[in-house]
Order: structure tokens, then sequence, then C-alpha cells
């Protein structure tokens, strides 16, 4: 199982839940496994090609998968994922 | 809390940052070691992005007051990180050996105090900082709204505000 760090704006897809836990291969197969349990999570994160939005950064212990392998990144038991959303802010 | 410590010219490149992209809000990092800034990132405000304020902590009020805007008059009252800039920099500052220290941004038209946006996403960010493996940094605020800019940096935790001391060398 892999666990999963859901952010705040997501939570209302995971039924609230801020951790979630998957059995995934990849990071596209994660993705596509959460889709599945919890619908219309895939278009948060990912564009119509498939790609990570700008505005969210996928961790896989604390390494951004941009780095890794991008959403061919490999997961094994006991890797913990965090999905992070974009530093924001504004005026009034 | 140690205090920041601001060179000259790092504290002018983010001031000419903020200008640059008046009346549009800027955003950026300044980073370094043991409270002394030695590098600046800036970063690119994505919140004119398609789908870009769905995924911050914006409330439903924000939301809906970004919803009635442009994309280009959104950035007048937000910013969103491009988070692969966001990585980028966080690289360069782990090879580097220096620490994030500052979130930065500007208000082209409020003065540099942190809005009840800037309050709550800090506040739901505080729990990411350790899961990324960084510090919690101040918040500074750049403040167009009068001639002269006015710069202020701040400590938001758990909805609180303080502020933190800042130098300029």
């Amino acid at each position: 199982m892999i666990k999963v760090r859901i952010p705040t704006p997501l939570r209302p897809l995971t039924k609230n839940q801020g951790e979630v836990s998957v059995v995934a291969a990849s990071i596209e197969d994660l993705v596509n496994q959460l889709e599945a349990a919890y619908p219309g999570i895939k278009a948060r994160l990912c564009d119509d090609k498939g790609e990570l939005r700008r505005f969210i950064n996928i961790y896989v212990n604390e390494e951004d998968i941009r780095f890794l392998k991008g959403k061919d990144t490999t997961l094994k038991t006991g890797d913990e994922v965090s999905i992070v959303p974009a530093i924001a802010g504004g005026s009034p | 809390m140690t205090e920041v410590v601001i060179p000259r010219p790092i504290l002018d490149d983010m001031i000419a940052h903020a200008r640059e992209l008046a009346p549009h809000e800027c955003c950026g990092l300044l980073a370094g070691t043991e409270g002394m800034v030695h590098r600046l990132y800036r970063i690119k405000n994505i919140v004119a992005l398609e789908g870009a304020h769905y995924l911050s902590s914006f409330d439903a009020a924000k939301i809906a007051h970004l919803e009635r805007l442009s994309p280009a008059e959104r950035a007048e009252i937000a910013f969103v990180m491009d988070m692969q800039d966001f990585s980028l920099a966080k690289k360069d500052m782990r090879q580097r050996g220096l620490d994030l220290l500052v979130v930065y941004h500007s208000h082209p038209h409020d003065p540099a105090r942190p809005s009840g946006t800037d309050i709550k996403i800090a506040t739901d960010y505080e729990e990411i900082w350790p899961k990324i493996n960084l510090a919690v940094p101040s918040y500074l605020l750049i403040s167009l709204m009068n001639g002269e800019p006015e710069i202020k940096n701040y400590w938001i935790k758990s909805g609180h505000v303080s502020p933190a001391p800042l130098v300029i060398l």
C-alpha cells in the first residue's frame, strides 16, 4: 500500500480524508486508482494530456516527481506520496 | 525567532520585480543561511492559468470573487506560484546548501500586511513545509499603494500574524 497525503483543497473529493492508501506501481497508476475511488480528482491533478498541472507538485518521499520520472515514477510499498498545492495568496 | 537580513541589492531586485509586474502581484522566494539572505528566486504568478485558483486553498468567497474577474484582473488581487518554478528553486537551494527563509509577494493596491487569504493559505501550508523538508518561512509583503514601496515581514502561525524582524544590510 502507498500512503497518499491529500491537501485541503482536494479533501471534498476524498470524503474529507487527509490521507488515503492505494495499491499502485507508478504515479500514473496511482492517479488512475485515485480517480477510480474518488471521481474528479484526476482532472484536478493532470491536464488533458495527462501531464501534471503547474499549480501542483507530487512528491514521493520528499522528492518532486518532476526530478524523478514524472508520471512514470515507480512506487513500492511503504512509499509516501504527498500532493502539494501551490503556495498562494492575495490582497483583500 | 531569528531576524531575517536582506542585503540591499537583493531588496532592490525584489522591489524591481514588484514594479515590473504591477498592477499584477509578483511572488518569489528568498533563501540563505542562518537568517542571512543570499539568493532571490522569482516565481511566476500563474493565477490566470485555467483552473489554478481551484487548487490553492482560496476560500469560497475568494474563488467567487476571482471568477467574476478576467484572468488578467485576477493577478491584480491574487497569486498562485508556478510549482514547477518552485521545485527548480528548491532544488537549486539544496544544491547550494541554502534554506528557504522567506516567501514574498506584492500588494500593488493594498497595504503591506497579510490579507485574510494570505493568512488562511499560510496556515494551511504549515503542515506541508515539514513534509517537503523545509522550515516554515516568514512572509514578506511589498506594498506599492503609495509612491515609495513599503516592505514588511511577518510570521503566520496557526492563523496568528506577528511581525518578523527584518534588517536591510
